[in-house]
């Protein structure tokens, strides 16, 4: 199986951006980028060689499904899951993020505790 | 689990700091927005101001709650649900408006505190506490005088309640924020509608339906249907009996707002017990997966489940013969075991139960199923474990629990060098309650002194039925005169409330005794304190609170 080490993660919001790298680097042990816009994020992406994306669904300019399809164009999504985070899901909304392509969505607020947990039964089951 | 290492937990409050001098310039800037909103013209202005508020709580939402600002992110999103509703009504209603303004613009003038967080390793629950938030109820009674003792005697039980005598002004309320409940008259003379009807509709208006209590003066079987077609949880006879309503809603919100369910999986199969585990954790319930069976003591000790969920064929150790290690242990024989197999014959099924286990749940399973299943014995196994631990009219800790915290908090506060102190509690002239209005009417004056103690105290707090109609509540923390503020005020909130039986009216008091810790003084010695100053305030006269000497 391929090593889980490093997450690129999308999030227009500093706040958000600083927590999920600490919550992501500190308690997972993971090797994290944070971009704040999907167009940074494609710039970046292929430089990174991430093992997982995390992308945030509503940012100012090119928002998170947007991203997705083009990082669809330069990487292999397949490959590299991409989960999104967004507040508040319905199932009807999970069903549509899955079919754009993305593994899973995580819910904001998210407990940085539990983040590392989270996005790695959501990579185990990708590479299962 | 990893542990929270020290610089761990210091990161992230600091960014917490951050995110709350965030917050100092945001709210005001969103109140600057709904100035802007207020001064529009034009829809259209309106409208993109509205587009602009929506964004901005909807990041805010997202994120309040990340760092411990609960509260806020629950205001926020119900503001940002305003916001949506308002941009698809614009056109038809203009009226309303000006409160999501004013809502908007007192939220930057109010101050928002990180609450903390449930503790990151979970252990046993010492009081059953609904939620540390304030939850807001709305009255529908046409009688002012009726509406006005509800709301009062509900806002000393610690609830925000708000009172409105018509359906346009709940209506309008509604807009503003949902409540957590609702209270409704069903007759409403002055209205075209009953307050049942009104209620169907409400109901099937909103996202998700409110805990609903019903009053009402006829409690025919009719009415009573439609009442529970209403999506009512409780129904009450006027003239209402408060407490026993406050009761219920207690319950309701327990129900609701209880700790998130602890489930254990154990599988070799790693994809499967991730998926299982990402399915119930979306459920809201604190999932730990564990691939071998050996490891089962350390995580039935430390993460406590209320369920574990076992694979029947793994290599080593088959579902079944862990079943029976996990029965070898009294602590856990309350802990329900469900097995998860493809297998489908009946017989070897039901071999597997008849050695240990209490269900069978057949592989492939639909998410609902495997959510429904596993909450429906977590639901059960929590009931009966609060049975079996705590007092059985109150839901507070019996005796002998109730006295163990004492000495668990004295020791704490020596370690720590903090002052506890221990309150003894005890209903004035109980006696005279039961003979004078029956032992049902004395039952519900103990159990509204439960609830109201339980609604009053801190969640660290711990709070138990040592008698009769006495409790013994440890306050971590708190030094003696801040104990005596707290307990006073919550024996003039219990004096101001009324209970009724058979249409009689009447009101009880309370007496209590604080004491302290300090350096030398043991555990036993506490509680005789507080048990002299106690009696010391019933010697005095009653209805008052005492210090130790």
């Amino acid at each position: 199986m391929r090593e889980f080490k490093r997450i690129l993660h999308v999030e227009d919001d500093p706040s958000i951006q600083a927590v999920a790298k600490v919550a992501l680097e500190a308690v997972g042990g993971f090797e994290v980028l944070s971009c704040s816009s999907g167009t940074e994020a494609l710039e970046k992406v292929q430089a990174f060689d991430p093992d997982f994306i995390l992308l945030d669904v509503m940012m100012p300019g090119m928002d998170g499904p947007q991203t997705l399809a083009e990082l669809g164009e330069l990487i292999d999504i397949r490959q590299i899951p991409v989960a999104f985070m967004t507040a508040k899901v319905q199932p009807a909304e999970v069903e549509h993020y899955r079919s754009l392509g993305a593994r899973d969505v995580i819910t904001k607020p998210f407990d940085p505790m539990q983040l590392a947990t989270q996005v790695r039964d959501i990579w185990n089951l990708a590479h299962a | 689990m990893v542990e929270p290492s020290n610089d761990l937990q210091r990161h992230l409050q600091l960014l917490s700091a951050q995110f709350a001098e965030r917050l100092a310039q945001e709210l005001p800037e969103l109140a600057g927005k709904a100035q802007l909103l207020r001064d529009a013209n034009d829809q259209e202005s309106q409208r993109q101001h509205l587009l602009s508020l929506r964004d901005q709580l909807h990041k805010l939402a997202g994120a309040a709650g990340t760092f411990g600002f609960v509260s806020l992110g629950q205001r926020t999103q119900a503001l940002e649900q305003q916001a949506i509703r308002w941009l698809d009504a614009l056109q038809q209603e203009q009226q309303g408006l000006h409160d999501f303004i004013a809502d908007l613009q007192q939220l930057s003038q109010q101050q928002f505190q990180i609450e903390l967080a449930q503790e990151s390793t979970p252990a046993t629950p010492k009081t059953a506490k609904s939620s540390s938030a304030t939850h807001c109820i709305y009255i529908l009674e046409d009688e002012p005088t009726i509406g006005e003792n509800m709301r009062l005697t509900l806002s000393n039980f610690g609830y925000q309640a708000e009172h409105f005598t018509r359906i346009a002004d709940l209506d309008a309320a509604l807009q503003r924020q949902l409540p957590d409940a609702l209270v409704i008259d069903v007759n409403l003379p002055g209205e075209a509608q009953t307050g049942l009807n009104y209620a169907a509709a409400l109901q099937q208006r909103l996202d998700e339906p409110l805990p609903l209590l019903v009053i009402t003066t006829q409690d025919d079987f009719t009415t009573q249907l439609e009442a529970v077609r209403a999506g009512a949880m409780g129904f009450f006879s006027k003239p209402v009996d408060i407490p026993q309503l406050e009761n219920r809603l207690e319950r309701c919100f327990a129900q609701q707002y209880g700790e998130p369910y602890r489930v254990l999986i154990v599988d070799d199969d790693r994809e499967l017990a991730s998926r299982y585990s990402l399915v119930l954790r979306s459920a809201n319930m604190l999932v730990e997966a564990l691939n071998d069976p050996a490891d089962i003591f350390s995580h039935m000790r430390t993460f406590n489940p209320e369920v574990v969920l076992l694979d029947v064929n793994m290599p080593g150790c088959t579902g079944p013969e862990l079943a029976q290690i996990i029965r070898l242990n009294d602590d856990w024989l309350r802990v329900p075991i469900i097995y998860l197999s493809a297998e489908t014959d009946i017989s070897r099924q039901m071999s597997a139960l008849l050695k240990a286990g209490d269900d069978f749940v057949t592989k492939p399973i639909s998410d609902n199923a495997l959510v429904a299943a596993v909450f429906a014995r977590a639901q059960r196994a929590r009931l009966l474990s609060n049975a079996l631990s705590r007092d059985s009219l109150t839901g507070l800790l019996k005796h002998a629990d109730i006295k163990e915290q004492v000495a668990i908090e004295l020791e704490r506060a020596l370690r720590g060098g903090s002052q506890a102190s221990v309150v003894m509690l005890d209903i004035d002239h109980f006696k005279k309650v039961n003979d004078s209005y029956g032992h049902p009417a004395g039952d519900n004056v103990i159990r509204a002194l439960a609830n109201l103690l339980r609604q009053r105290l801190r969640r660290v707090d711990s709070l138990g039925r040592y008698g009769g109609e006495e409790f013994l509540a440890v306050l971590p923390e708190c030094p003696p005169e801040q104990a005596q503020r707290i307990i006073d005020e919550i024996r003039q909130r219990f004096a101001d409330l009324r209970f009724i039986v058979e249409g009689t009216e009447f009101a009880v008091t309370l007496s209590a005794g604080i004491s302290c810790t300090d350096a030398d003084i043991s555990a036993s010695e506490l509680l005789e304190r507080a048990d002299r100053a106690l009696y010391a305030a019933k010697e005095s006269g009653r209805d008052r609170v005492c210090q130790a000497d």
